[in-house]
This record gives structure tokens, C-alpha cells and sequence, in this order.
């Protein structure tokens, strides 16, 4: 027997996909800064912020959204042999298939873009860059000295990449886009119009402002965090309606259930 | 799968820890105290009598005088005890008193002052703008005489050509998300007199779309409709305070004169 509350949970699976987009204020804002930003002469723009704030989602909706008008590319998980790197750039940019055996030469790659200035602009979106090499991070940053490869890179906020982003490009990164956590108002909305958007507007009306606030106490408005909190909620749910269904209210959310989830994932010690 | 039944029981240790634990401390906490204090009053009791009854012993001879001393002191005790009663009473009455006759003051005077502007303007305003239970009664007797009125046939024309449009913009909806396709679904509800489900579509609407001032109105005017006056009227001042526009003014004193 299958229960409506399995679709609902589905929705929250962590996926990135254009189509799991929500637009909030701040992201908004994020967004037109990073669209404006790829029309300055910059060499490279920072994407930063703690992880599950929406940094892949944001590089996501700016492919799918310029794809059609510019030349832009979407690494979306890291190549981490400098070898495959190197090839799959130069595959982007010319649109040919190097054979197997052969291997792009950076110097040869550097001079190919310098043949390309002032005719081609090239957008490479970078995800997860905290897992790149040095060496390879310094490959990057002469590509885009050659101004014809403009990249948007992705980095986890911690000490550590702090200290990459310094060195390696602090003086060629020149818009830094910084993403943090939702507060309460923010995470309502990304609920809300989650479900909304699917069509569970009914459920979504029994969530108030309480649950919101305490789903925000342990997630702390992390949006992977809020997933992973409202996925095990509705399997909870699920499980109810199947087969307890006396247990579960339709006109209340349970706080009962919230907080079992919460005893789930190890939020609170039971 | 899930092993609902010991989550279960780890919830329901978990609101022992929480709620029980809690509680046994407060009524264990509570119950030294007054165990506390009852010994403690009950060995005071006992310090005074041992000397109560040493001083009869001891000057046995004047036992009138003792007596009556021992009455005046239990009287003077009386007295002080009534006096500590006294004094513990809230003191909160005097003030109101005080208060009490300020505000009789300043009404006094207020009343001067509006008698004298009445009688130099002679005209009568309504303090405000709510209605009395009087007005209200009378209000409900006449809608209840409109329900009488046979409009009903024409209401059930308009939804059976309704049913297929709400269909297809609920379907339209779910394909969208979008706040424009609610709004008209709640738009549709209301003219159709289903105000609980222009209230749910109208809050959905404005949920993707804060901005959107026909959500609002849509929603504070299903909630009057519904007959929770209070709750439109709390919304649309909500509302007033963000965007001060002279429509919100008017559904507001709508609402208020009972027109909607």
C-alpha cells in the first residue's frame, strides 16, 4: 500500500537539479551578483560558504540558465588527475575528442588560448574545488590569466581553503560570493515552497511557525541538513499511515514525530 | 526499513528525561521545602512552650498577672500578625485608587471638553468604527434573511461551468507552481462562495508570492467571510504596516463596518 507522504518525501531527497530550485531572497541576490559578475573583466569569481548552503544548486541554475546564450561548461564533480583536467578543458573548448592515447600539453593548451583572445569568452563552472591539487589549482589560475577562460569555482568555507583561496587567487578572483546558512523566514519558505511547488499544498499549511523554528534548532538552516531532517520526518509519516494510521493527524504536524526524527539522526541524545 | 517500535521507545524515554525529570525535581524540590518549613515551624512551637510552662512554674504565685500579661503579649501578637497580614496584602489597590481618581479627573475634564465641542458644533460623531453586539445581532438576523432569498439557482449555473476550470487550473498549477495560477484559483473559490478553499489558495499564493496585495485581500476577505473578523482584521493591519496603501485602508473599514 503506498502512502502520499512517500512522494512528499521524495521531494527532499538531496539532489541537484534545476528543477529542485527554490528561489529565496538571498539566493536571488547571490544569483543576479554571480550573473553580473560574469560580465566584468574579471578572471575568476568565489563561490564560498559552508557546505549545504547551496552553492552547487546556485552553479547548477547558472548553467541551465546561460547555456543556451554563452559558452559556458559545468564541471560538477571534480577531475582530480591534472591529465583528465587538462583534456576535458581543451574537449570543451575545441569540441573535438582527444583519442586515449594522447594527452593535452598545458603549454600547448596556453597558447591555444592566447590565439583566442579578444574572439572567444569561455565560462568554466568549477564544483567542489577544495578537492583540487595545488599544482592543478595553479593551472587554473594561469588559464585564466590568459582572460579567454573565465572560471566560477566553488570552495568549502574552512581554515584550510581559506588559506587556498589567499594564496592562489587572491589577487585574479575579484568578485567573492559568499553563501550562508538559512535563518528561520528563509528555511519557512524553502519548506513551503517545496511542497508547494509539488502540490502538497494541504501538508505544507499544517507546518507552522513552531515546527519551522524547531526544525531550524537542529539544522541550524542548513538546506543538505534540512533535507536529510524532513526526508526522515515523512518516512516516519510514511510509516504511520501505512500502518498506524490513528497515530497521525491530518490537520496538525506532529511534534511527536519531529522529534523521533530528530532522536534518528542523532540530533537529540534519547 | 524503519524500526519504528524502538524509536518509539527511545522517544518516550526521551520525554521521561524531558518532561518527567523536570516535574519530579519541582515536586521533590517542593516537598523539602515545605517538609523544611513544617519542621522548622513545629520546632519553634516547641522551643516556646518548655519556657511558657517553666515561667508558671517558677512564679506560680502571680499567675493573674502572668496570665494577663501573657494575654496582652498573644493580643500584641494578634495585633502584630494582623498588622504583618496587613502589610502583605497587595498594595496594588491603593494605587488603583489613586489612579482611579486621576482618571476620573481627566474624564471629567474630557467630558468638559467634548460637551463644550459638541454644544459649539452640534455635531455627533461615532467614537469608532467596530460594531456593538446590538449591531452585530441585527447584522447576522439580516444575513441570515438574505440566505432566505432565492439565489441559489443562479450559484449552481456558475459552478457546474466552474468545476472544469478550477480542474484545469489545478492542473495548471501543479505544472507552474506558480503564485499567478493559485491567485486565480482562490480568485475563483471566492466569486463561487467557497471561501475555505479561496483561503487555502489565496495563503498559497502568497506564500510563493509575498508581494502579491490580491493574496492578501483574497485571504483576509475568505477569513471575514468565514466569519473570523478578528484574524482578517489582524492580517490587513499586518499587511497596512508594510505597504501603507489606500486599498488595504478601505478592505480594513470593509471589514470593520461589516460590508464584507
Amino acid at each position: 500500500m503506498s502512502s502520499r507522504f512517500e512522494s512528499v518525501k521524495n521531494i527532499f531527497i538531496d539532489a541537484i537539479d534545476k528543477n529542485n530550485y527554490v528561489e529565496l531572497e538571498s539566493a536571488t541576490y547571490n544569483y543576479s551578483v554571480l550573473e553580473s559578475s560574469l560580465d566584468k573583466p574579471l578572471k575568476m569569481v568565489l563561490l564560498y560558504g559552508k557546505p549545504g548552503t547551496g552553492k552547487s544548486m546556485l552553479l547548477n541554475k547558472l548553467y541551465h540558465n546561460l547555456k543556451e546564450n554563452r559558452e559556458i561548461h559545468y564541471f560538477n564533480a571534480p577531475i582530480l588527475s591534472e591529465k583528465e583536467f587538462l583534456r576535458s578543458i581543451y574537449e570543451a573548448m575545441s569540441g573535438q575528442e582527444i583519442p586515449e592515447k594522447m594527452r593535452v600539453n598545458f603549454d600547448g593548451l596556453l597558447k591555444y588560448c592566447q590565439k583566442l583572445k579578444d574572439k572567444r569568452e569561455i565560462i568554466f563552472l568549477l564544483d567542489e574545488c577544495q578537492l583540487y591539487s595545488e599544482p592543478l589549482m595553479e593551472k587554473i589560475r594561469l588559464l585564466s590569466d590568459t582572460r579567454v577562460i573565465k572560471f566560477v569555482i566553488t570552495l568549502h568555507k574552512t581554515e584550510d581553503e581559506d588559506v587556498i583561496a589567499k594564496e592562489h587567487f587572491k589577487t585574479r578572483i575579484w568578485e567573492v560570493i559568499e553563501m550562508s546558512n538559512a535563518n528561520e523566514y528563509d528555511l519557512e519558505i524553502y519548506i513551503q515552497k517545496k511542497m508547494i511547488q509539488k502540490g502538497f499544498i494541504d501538508i505544507s499549511n499544517t507546518i507552522k511557525k513552531r515546527d519551522i523554528k524547531y526544525i531550524h534548532k537542529y539544522t541550524k538552516g542548513n538546506f543538505r541538513e534540512t533535507n536529510k531532517y524532513l526526508y526522515t520526518i515523512f518516512d516516519i509519516y510514511e510509516y504511520y499511515d501505512v500502518h498506524e494510521p490513528q497515530k497521525i493527524s491530518e490537520k496538525k504536524f506532529s511534534k511527536k514525530i519531529l522529534e523521533m526524527a530528530a532522536i534518528r539522526l542523532g540530533y537529540i541524545n534519547a | 526499513m524503519l524500526k519504528i517500535d524502538e524509536l518509539e521507545k527511545k522517544w518516550y524515554r526521551y520525554k521521561v528525561k524531558t518532561i518527567l525529570f523536570p516535574m519530579a525535581s519541582v515536586v521533590f524540590s517542593s516537598v523539602i521545602f515545605v517538609g523544611g518549613y513544617y519542621v522548622y515551624d513545629s520546632k519553634s512551637n516547641t522551643f516556646l512552650t518548655p519556657s511558657h510552662k517553666i515561667s508558671k512554674v517558677v512564679l506560680g504565685v502571680s499567675k493573674e498577672m502572668n496570665g494577663s500579661e501573657t494575654q496582652e503579649s498573644l493580643t500584641l501578637n494578634k495585633v502584630k500578625k494582623e498588622l504583618k497580614e496587613v502589610s502583605l496584602e497587595p498594595v496594588i489597590p491603593v494605587i488603583d485608587m489613586e489612579k482611579e481618581e486621576r482618571v476620573k479627573e481627566s474624564k471629567k475634564y474630557v467630558k468638559k471638553a467634548s460637551t463644550h465641542k459638541v454644544n459649539r458644533h452640534t455635531v455627533k460623531a461615532k467614537a469608532n468604527k467596530y460594531l456593538t453586539a446590538s449591531e452585530l445581532t441585527v447584522m447576522a438576523k439580516a444575513e441570515k434573511v438574505k440566505v432566505v432569498k432565492p439565489h441559489v439557482t443562479k450559484k449552481m449555473n456558475f459552478q457546474t461551468t466552474s468545476i472544469n476550470y478550477m480542474d484545469t487550473m489545478k492542473e495548471k498549477f501543479l505544472r507552474t507552481g506558480k503564485s499567478r495560477d493559485a491567485l486565480l484559483l482562490s480568485r475563483a473559490y471566492y466569486k463561487e462562495g467557497n471561501f475555505k478553499e479561496a483561503e487555502q489558495w489565496a495563503l498559497s499564493a502568497n506564500k510563493l508570492n509575498s508581494k502579491s496585495e490580491e493574496s492578501w485581500f483574497l485571504f483576509a476577505k475568505s477569513k471575514a467571510k468565514l466569519g473570523k473578523k478578528k484574524e482578517a482584521l489582524k492580517i490587513l493591519i499586518s499587511y497596512y504596516k508594510k505597504s501603507h496603501t489606500a486599498k488595504t485602508k478601505e478592505l480594513i473599514g470593509q471589514i470593520k463596518t461589516g460590508k464584507i
